[in-house]
């Protein structure tokens, strides 16, 4: 489970071939868009979860909170692209503090229901406020304007492949300050207090602030998605704060796997390819990502990346024909 | 008038939290796992008194089936896979039990279609009560009689029976219980059986009060996760006073505030994660 110390700049390069390949492979660059906003979500689930240990069932609190946010400050604010996405990055942050904060004062099983239980505030929160986020019905003419820096405009994002490009370079961004968290001594430091919180705190570390700020950077990058996420649809709905939404977030990161990051970009890409080919034949393919969810308890707990993980690398060691001083220990892992 | 209304409302309604709280809870105390899959059977239980009464046209019937087939499938379930799962981090317990809930979810569309539907208040039921000039509806006294009727009979088997003694001292050490020769395995089952079938209850009950739809466990879970924070998890007072509180904070709010009754009760919770964290009855 200890993220392997590659080449950091490896995985985004890998990162950045997918991100090139995606478009021309998918049916369409909307449907692209749509599995890098997911994985970039699934992306912050993952630091909390993978990394931080903290399952959390809040994270519709700031994919919503930031598509109605960035949403309201275009259209009342007459905010443009980035003062839009910034406004939603910035409450994504302060929202997780807060849920953080507050979750963290428990640890366990109580913190994750707490997570459930804020989730379900903010739910009622949107609803309540139907002035504003239009209730059930959503908010709807969310616009996308164009990329525009001090009032002159760099880019205009109204095709589909347009804001695909937008997008991917958010997503590598993303990607890419993600894994230097991971390895930056904070990120070290995040695995350390999930591995023997007690012994952290023995040697000084403040757990709370690591697992708080930890809270905020996923907050800020989910809310991000949210943000670009209503941009997409031009449509803010309900359902982007609901807790299925958490729920499907936590899905798509274990799925894919956690405590990888590539992982993630995989969970949210099987989740949206199935859901589309499958959405017209059968609505209720969620029953198989029920069953894969515990299968991949069951049997895979790497989840889709892990075993393709060990793939390569029973590939790799029938190619070599012999085991590298370093491959023994894997088959062990899992009971670590 | 109004106020004495909505009380016995938030009794009601209390009292079926409780029960799906107390199942929760006890299912934690045991298995040392939260069942994420608790709001689901609920739905489950009100799906069953829909069809069951739908088929024979007998609530009661519903009412003496229902709880039993849902714990009657917890059962299975805990057989089937929870079992295999025991010894990883909690992590995986709720992973595997929101699988579970997922799939009862889509199954119940699958069977009962996306729509929600309603069940008529059973016959010997209908009507109101009348005491001087104050009237109030026969199947929520009924509700609020048989719910503590119900919450008596879990108490007597929780204190005075061999087998609520084996589920406390299981709540201490699993593990000792199993030394001393009892069959750990069997335990933990029914208890899984039994604190899933107490939703199934809840479920049946509130059925003709509130209807049924295919959404509404997710929401029921948050309702009882508040009242587990606020009670105290694996305290069997605790969900019995925090079922009472959100019952009637929700209940007395909706005259108050409609729109904000449901948002109410999660700042009940916020305010008692900050004043007590551990909960009002909760062991640190």
């Amino acid at each position: 489970m200890v993220p392997r110390s590659g080449l950091p700049g490896g995985s985004a390069a890998v990162v950045a071939v997918i991100l090139v390949l995606m478009p021309l492979v998918l049916p369409s660059s909307t449907m692209a868009t749509e599995i890098l906003i997911f994985a970039m979500a699934s992306l912050a689930c993952n630091l909390l979860l993978g990394y931080g240990g903290l399952l959390s069932f809040g994270q519709g609190i700031f994919f919503g909170s930031g598509a109605y946010l960035s949403s309201l400050v275009m259209m009342h604010a007459g905010a443009g692209l980035i003062s839009a996405l910034l406004t939603a990055i910035a409450s994504g942050a302060v929202l997780a503090t807060l849920v953080g904060a507050l979750a963290i004062r428990r640890t366990g099983i109580y913190f994750v229901m707490m997570t459930l239980a804020f989730n379900q505030t903010a739910y009622f929160i949107a609803y309540t406020l139907s002035d504003w986020t239009g209730g059930d019905n959503g908010l709807l003419d969310v616009p996308r304007p164009p990329l525009a820096l001090f009032g002159a405009t760099l880019a205009d994002l109204s095709g589909a492949t347009a804001y695909y490009v937008f997008v991917a370079v958010l997503f590598l961004l993303v990607f890419i300050a993600t894994v230097t968290v991971i390895s930056s001594p904070f990120g070290s430091t995040l695995i350390g207090v999930r591995e023997n919180e007690a012994r952290a705190c023995a040697v000084g570390y403040d757990a709370r602030n690591f697992k708080i700020v930890a809270f905020a950077l996923s907050g800020a990058v989910t809310a991000l998605a949210g943000a670009l996420y209503a941009m997409l649809l031009n449509f803010a709905p309900l359902e982007n704060i609901q807790l299925s939404m958490s729920e499907n977030i936590v899905v798509m990161t274990v799925i894919g796997g956690t405590g990888s990051l590539l992982g993630s970009l995989l969970g949210a890409g099987s989740w949206v390819i199935i859901s589309d080919i499958l959405a017209e034949v059968w609505p209720r393919w969620l029953i198989l990502m029920g069953g894969a969810l515990i299968l991949i308890v069951l049997f895979l707990r790497g989840g889709l990346w892990g075993g393709v993980e060990s793939l390569m690398q029973r590939f790799s060691h029938q190619n070599k024909g012999h085991q590298g001083p370093d491959d023994a220990p894997d088959e062990k892992d899992e009971s670590v | 008038m109004l106020y004495l209304f909505q009380v016995l409302n938030g009794l009601g309604l209390g009292m079926i939290y409780f029960l799906i709280s107390a199942g929760l809870t006890i299912i934690f105390g045991l298995l040392n796992f939260v069942n994420f899959a608790h709001g689901a059977f609920f739905m489950l239980g009100g799906y069953l008194c829909w069809s069951l009464t739908e088929l024979t046209g007998n609530f009661w019937l519903s009412l003496l089936i229902g709880p039993p087939a849902v714990a009657c499938l917890a059962w299975v379930a805990e057989a089937a896979l929870i079992r295999r799962i025991y010894r990883l981090p909690h992590t995986f317990h709720i992973l595997v039990t929101v699988g579970i809930a997922l799939i009862l979810q889509e199954t119940t569309i699958m069977i009962w279609g996306p729509t929600g539907k309603n069940i008529p208040v059973p016959a010997g039921l209908q009507g109101v009560v009348t005491l001087w000039n104050f009237a109030y509806p026969t199947y929520r006294l009924f509700l609020i009689a048989f719910t503590s009727l119900i919450g008596l009979a879990l108490w007597y088997l929780l204190e005075q029976t061999r087998f609520g003694g084996l589920v406390r001292a299981g709540s201490e050490s699993a593990e000792m219980v199993s030394l001393l020769g009892t069959n750990i395995h069997r335990l933990f089952a029914r208890t899984f059986a039994l604190g899933v079938g107490l939703a199934g209850l809840a479920g049946v009950l509130s059925a003709p009060i509130r209807g049924v739809h295919p959404f509404m466990g997710p929401e029921v879970l948050g309702i009882a996760f508040v009242v587990v924070v606020i009670g105290g998890m694996g305290s069997f007072t605790g969900a019995l006073l925090g079922g009472l509180l959100v019952g009637l904070v929700q209940s007395l709010m909706s005259t108050i505030w409609p729109e904000g009754a449901n948002l109410m009760i999660y700042g009940a919770m916020a305010a008692v994660i900050l004043l007590r964290p551990y909960g009002l009855f909760g062991r640190a």
